[in-house]
């Protein structure tokens, strides 16, 4: 099997598309979501909810990020501000180049998880590689149970696609928000995601769990996740390894003999057991 | 009588090189002692050619430069060109253990899914002429416990191998690409028949290789044997004097990883690749700063487990060609034999 990724570009995957940045949203003081065509007009690809895109600027270096939504001609990544080429990307306006390749990685399990209650756990950034599951789920949303959100940052400045937080996706799912911090601005819950977490108490009858946030958060929902009854099979995860090629080869993102951007970012907890610990 | 295996003189060598140059970009290794390199050729420096030792460096670089170009970019318009191919190469006097090199880079850049275009085309174009060694380079030299052997044919298209008097050089012609060879050699009259002959034995004039200087066992489990042992102590005495240095992959022939970069050049982005190292420490840190092997201990045992387990699983080959070139130039002693060693008694 060839894979390919979507660009012609002689051939060679490690060539970006060209492509136009249509939109930024501000989300939080430091994450956009960037609206991408490839510069002929067309979809830059087309990817399956959870792969992972890579977007570079010319002069400045490239990087990974999960697809969080796509459209007709278009895919969205959010973005959270941390090193060089994410403030540069930052600096971008509308109308602007980058360079995109992909899709890359695995991606949720989406058709096994049809008929599925689906509960999304995320923190922070934690949100943007789910967001593009809890759309596809949406858009199918015959197809699957209950559909979850529980959602937590540090304050409500940082609460990532406040839009579909408040106004898109309420009714047509569970959405439960919470803050670490009480603020007067916030009429909300207040507490950290993995004590939200229990307090809630789902059951784990036919539930499939999909959590993302930082290490930390993780563990302490694990935990949580695990009291309720949960299985480590039923849990799902995104990982983050610092990634280069993106196709395997350039050695940079794996743990024992799996690469994170062919084999991953998604995995189940019981498939993280199995890898060395070295995430 | 096989009509792919015939004799050249060891006095006609610059001339075998000579009658390549019209068709190939000939290297061959040139330079004295700690110079040896695998040096481009011309019509001038045939002569230089140079059969005894090892170049410190393996011919690796020739399909996986150090650093290469592998597209531009407009940084108005967006519009990306892309550097010009090299054409057709010849490298000659490769050591079996360096061709058996290249056979595990061919699997790491050209399968399970994505092939690499950049290397994928210099492959197509390349042609190894191996020699196999009469004597043993190293000290450290152990390739003969890790599958490959003195004389080992893998990956080569020709194998050159001496005569028992020296004076001249077995030449068989194994593939598409060293028949090729062959006809440009048999048109400048340089081979000759090797008198061997099927009924007698005897006949057949090439000398048998000597054996390794290093000399270890490798066990046939040593892939899961030594991934189960992640958690042990010794990784951590492994790597107590490791300098981070990075000279044990930047001489080894299977070592692979690299980086991608782009520079600015005046209204061009060049997007270039090079080689890196999993021992430098900021290898697999992370633009927030996380870094998952935080200390040597980790990735030396990283190195360690992708050269004997990982690549393994993946691709069914040990990523240690038994070259020996690192354990000779580690600065601070390590060794990745004694390692293979240990592995197996686990
Ligand atoms: S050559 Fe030796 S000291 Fe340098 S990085 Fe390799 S193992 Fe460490
Ligand atoms: S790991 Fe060392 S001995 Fe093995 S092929 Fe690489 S340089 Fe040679
Ligand atoms: S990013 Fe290069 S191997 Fe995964």
């Amino acid at each position: 099997m060839t894979l390919t990724h979507g660009c012609g570009c002689a051939g060679n995957p490690l060539i970006p598309k060209s492509c136009t940045i249509l939109k930024i949203t501000e989300e939080t003081p430091d994450v956009k979501t960037f609206r991408l065509r490839a510069a002929d007009g067309t979809k830059p690809f087309a990817p399956m909810p959870g792969q992972l895109a890579m977007i570079s600027l010319a002069g400045v270096g490239e990087a990974m990020f999960s697809v969080t939504a796509q459209g007709d001609d278009w895919i969205e990544s959010s973005i959270k501000r941390v090193g060089e080429l994410t403030e540069a990307l930052h600096d971008a306006g509308e109308g602007d180049r980058l360079g995109v390749r992909g899709p890359y990685g695995n991606h949720f399990p989406a058709s096994s998880l049809k008929g599925k209650n689906l509960l999304f756990v995320g923190g922070g950034i934690g949100i943007a590689p789910v967001r593009s599951l809890i759309l596809y789920a949406l858009e199918r949303r015959a197809d699957y149970g209950d559909i979850d959100v529980l959602y937590g940052s540090r304050s409500y400045a940082d609460l990532v696609f406040k839009e579909d937080l408040f106004e898109n996706w309420p009714g047509a799912l569970g959405t439960h928000i919470t803050v670490d911090a009480g603020e007067s601005c916030w009429q909300g819950h207040v507490g950290f995601v993995p004590a939200y977490l229990e307090e809630m108490a789902f059951s784990p009858e036919n539930r499939a769990c999909i959590l993302c946030g930082p290490p930390i958060m993780i563990k302490f929902c694990l935990a949580a996740l695990e009291k309720m009854g949960f299985s480590k099979e039923n849990i799902i995860t995104t990982l983050e390894m610092r990634m280069k090629c993106g196709i395997g080869k350039c050695g940079r993102c794996n743990i024992g003999s799996k690469y994170v951007c062919l084999d991953g970012p998604v995995f189940t907890m019981a498939e993280l057991d199995e890898l060395p610990d070295e995430k | 009588m096989d009509k792919n295996t015939k004799l050249i003189q060891k006095t006609a060598l610059p001339d075998a090189l000579a009658a390549l140059l019209p068709d190939y970009r000939v290297f061959a290794p040139a330079g004295e002692n700690e110079r040896l390199a695998f040096t481009r050729i011309d019509a001038q420096n045939a002569f230089a050619l140079c059969l005894s030792g090892t170049p410190l460096m393996p011919p690796k670089e020739l399909l996986f430069p150090r650093s290469e170009t592998l597209y531009g970019t407009d940084i108005k318009t967006g519009d990306v060109s892309l550097p010009q191919t090299a054409g057709p190469t010849a490298v000659f006097g490769v050591r079996p253990c360096d061709a058996h090199g290249i056979a595990n880079l061919d699997c790491a850049f050209l399968e399970k899914g994505y092939v690499d275009s950049a290397y994928a085309a210099r492959r197509e174009a390349l042609t190894l002429i191996v020699l196999a060694c009469a004597q043993i380079p190293y000290e450290t030299c152990f390739c003969d416990s890790m599958g490959g052997g003195p004389a080992g044919s893998e990956g080569a298209d020709v194998l050159l191998t001496e005569t028992e008097d020296g004076s001249a050089l077995v030449a068989a012609f194994l593939t598409g690409k060293g028949r090729a060879v062959k006809a440009l050699w048999a048109a400048a009259g340089l081979l000759s028949d090797t008198g061997a002959d099927a009924t007698t034995k005897s006949a057949n004039p090439a000398k048998a290789p000597p054996p390794c200087n290093l000399r270890i066992s490798k066990d046939k489990g040593l892939a899961a044997k030594i991934a189960a042992a992640f958690d042990d102590p010794m990784w951590a005495r492994f790597s107590e004097a490791c300098l981070g240095c990075g000279t044990c992959s930047f001489v080894c022939p299977t070592c692979y990883c690299f980086d991608l970069d782009s520079e600015n050049r005046g209204g061009t982005a060049e997007e270039f690749r090079c080689w890196d190292c999993c021992m430098f420490s900021d290898y697999s840190r992370m633009a927030g700063g996380h870094n998952p092997r935080p200390t040597k201990k980790e990735r030396l045992r990283n190195r360690y487990l992708h050269k004997l387990a990982y690549f393994d699983e993946r691709y069914g080959r040990t990523l240690c060609v038994g070259c020996g070139r690192c354990i000779g130039k580690c600065p601070a002693g390590l060794d990745i034999a004694a390692v293979i060693e240990w592995g197996g008694t686990l």
